[in-house]
């Protein structure tokens, strides 16, 4: 699904060049859920990044479901975004002023979905996280654990190849830690390619295999 | 692009910061209700002055003659010069047509008196010509005919302060009013609403005046000429004015920059320059009032500014779940516009409400009817409509540009 070679990326501040990742490679494969972990300054964040098509690379390939994602203007990373990709952030990143339901709808609605298809799609996917009676809700009206599945539901309603998870338990508590995880479990074995960024080793037990990131190389 | 879920959104924004939004919205309003009020205000300004010229006809000439100002050909200055029956004469003839004209004596004061009762007032000599020049509105009876300049009539025509004051409110036509001691006849009564001195006036037939008022050394002054010059357009009322005032001026040995010896002033200029003046101010209003919103618009920008950097990682987000540029471009504009056309509108409300309300309260000569004109609503709607996508832009573009990478960095 997912195939690196030789990935360089370099940051610029100022006059410093920074070369976070230097000649990364590894292989993803379709259905595999992995963890990526490292420390901090070891790359793992623009790595991440990069595999969501939100910033480009400097020079190798990344190749993702068969497709070339080398030089991609904005618009074209956008589609595959929306095609490919779904997300789940730490800090949830839901909308504050919009109920569970529209915040899982967001995404449709930037495919030109119509307002009751959305809806319907959404309300479905609220199902399978367990929250179709949390659907009206504003996000500061739930738990951290209850935002994190809308936002997996939210990540899963474009019917994404692959799902990019930032530290997804990094701001919940054990027990919620672990309902998640095994939410995000289920979703695997439906199919869907996984990528959790981690620097909690139970996390990453409980993943197929685990990426090890060092100064911007695997190790 | 207005549907539902764009009102939902702008509604949201809105409601995130109530009271930011009604500052900024505030200061868009104000600026509209500045315009609109100060706009209506100079229109009954307008509308004032022109109904006290509507009240002088607009088409005359009026000549009259005083002292000189400088020495002419042996003259000294300060000299008086009187216009006689003859140049009067020679002057008709001298123009192509005279269609209305009126001769003028004036006495600031006689005493005049019915049935004991006695106060002075001031009276006007004239011929039948000077009601369609003085644009008199009769109340009862007639005006002063030809027949009585033609037969030395003792007849009167008095203003409404006359009947006021003299008459106690009385209908005076058909009584006898004694003059300085001499009966005439009052055969017509006039009421000038624009006027206060006018309604005091009493007129004669001029030919009368001239015999009884006079004595014989000045048996023949004309004091004043008013000639009407019906349709003549402007221009050439003013050439015409011009060459007949240099002919006036060489006939009395007035010398031609002496600005006192001999006048003739137009109407139409004064009312030209009425109109000039008018225009100014409008000038100067409309200059005030875009100001103003320019002002506001620069409010809205700033707002929009701090608004774009607060929705940082929520735009953040939106571009990294398919968010298009012109999608967040949109989010931005019409918030901004939304923001515009609402409290223009209401300043556009207060604004027309208020001068309605005042309106009626205003009853002053130079002040009628305050209104506002309506495409100037619509005027200031379509620059307030451009205003708030212009203020939109800039802060738009920012948020373009911003990169879900950065906007999402949990550090």
């Amino acid at each position: 699904m997912i195939k690196l070679q030789n990935l360089r990326k370099s940051y610029t501040t100022g006059n410093q060049k920074l070369e976070v990742l230097k000649g990364l490679s590894c292989h993803v494969k379709e259905g595999e859920i992995v963890a990526i972990m490292g420390s901090s300054g070891s790359g793992k964040s623009t790595l991440l990044n990069i595999l969501g098509l939100l910033d480009g690379f400097d020079s190798g390939e990344y190749i993702l479901a068969g497709e070339s994602m080398s030089g991609l203007g904005e618009r074209a990373a956008a589609k595959y975004r929306s095609k490919f990709l779904g997300f789940v952030f730490q800090s949830f990143n839901l909308i504050g002023f919009k109920t569970a339901i529209e915040n899982v709808a967001l995404p449709l609605y930037y495919q030109k979905v119509s307002r009751k298809e959305r809806t319907a799609t959404a309300m479905e996917y609220l199902k399978k996280v367990g929250l179709e009676d949390w659907a009206l809700h504003l996000p500061n009206q739930m738990s951290g654990g209850q935002k994190q599945r809308v936002a997996i539901a939210r990540a899963l309603v474009a019917k994404p190849k692959v799902i990019l998870a930032d530290e997804p338990t990094g701001a919940l508590d054990s027990k919620t830690s672990r309902e998640v995880m095994t939410l995000l479990r289920e979703i695997n074995k439906e199919g869907i390619t996984m990528i959790i960024v981690t620097h909690e080793h139970d996390i990453a037990a409980l993943c197929d295999r685990t990426i090890l990131l060092s100064d911007g190389l695997i190790v | 692009m207005f549907n539902r879920d764009t009102w939902l959104e702008i509604a949201n924004t809105v409601m995130t910061h109530p009271m930011r939004t009604f500052l900024t919205g505030l200061s868009i309003a104000l600026g509209v209700f500045i315009l609109v009020v100060m706009q209506g205000l100079g229109f009954g300004l307008q509308n004032g002055v022109k109904s006290q010229f509507a009240d002088d006809a607009v088409n005359s000439v009026w000549v009259d003659s005083g002292r000189t100002q400088l020495s002419y050909r042996g003259n000294k200055a300060n000299r008086r010069i009187k216009m006689r029956e003859n140049d009067v004469e020679a002057m008709f003839q001298q123009m192509d047509t005279v269609e209305v004209f009126s001769r003028r004596i004036r006495i600031w004061g006689l005493p005049m008196e019915y049935r004991d009762k006695q106060i002075y007032f001031p009276m006007r000599g004239v011929d039948p010509g000077h009601q369609e020049l003085e644009n008199t509105t009769l109340t009862g009876g007639r005006y002063i005919s030809q027949r009585d300049v033609d037969e030395e009539r003792k007849v009167a025509v008095v203003g409404n302060n006359i009947i006021e004051d003299l008459y106690d409110n009385a209908d005076p036509v058909g009584t006898y009013l004694m003059i300085q001691g001499v009966q005439f006849m009052v055969v017509g009564t006039f009421n000038d609403p624009a006027s206060r001195w006018e309604n005091k006036m009493a007129y004669l037939p001029f030919s009368t005046a001239q015999k009884i008022f006079r004595n014989k050394n000045s048996g023949d002054v004309v004091d004043q000429v008013i000639v009407g010059t019906g349709s003549m357009p402007i221009p050439e009322t003013t050439n015409m004015t011009a060459s007949l005032l240099s002919w006036f001026k060489e006939r009395k040995v007035v010398h031609p920059d002496d600005a006192r010896g001999i006048t003739m002033e137009n109407n139409n200029e004064e009312y030209e320059r009425f109109q000039n003046i008018f225009m100014g101010i409008e000038l100067f209003i409309w200059g005030i009032g875009l100001l103003t919103l320019l002002a506001g618009a620069v409010g809205v920008a700033n707002i929009l500014a701090i608004a774009v950097k607060e929705r940082t990682k929520e735009i953040g987000v939106r571009k990294a779940l398919g968010a298009s540029s012109a999608s967040v471009v949109a989010l931005v504009v019409q918030e901004s516009l939304a923001l515009m056309i609402v409290s223009g509108s209401a300043g556009l409300v207060v604004g027309v409400w208020l001068l309605e309300l005042v309106s009626p309260m205003i009853d002053h000569e130079y002040f009628k009817n305050p209104q506002v004109d309506y495409r100037i609503a619509l005027v200031a709607l379509a620059i307030l409509t451009l205003v708030g996508v212009l203020s939109g832009v800039g802060p738009a573009i920012r948020a373009v540009s911003i990169r879900p990478v950065e906007a999402l960095r949990d550090e």
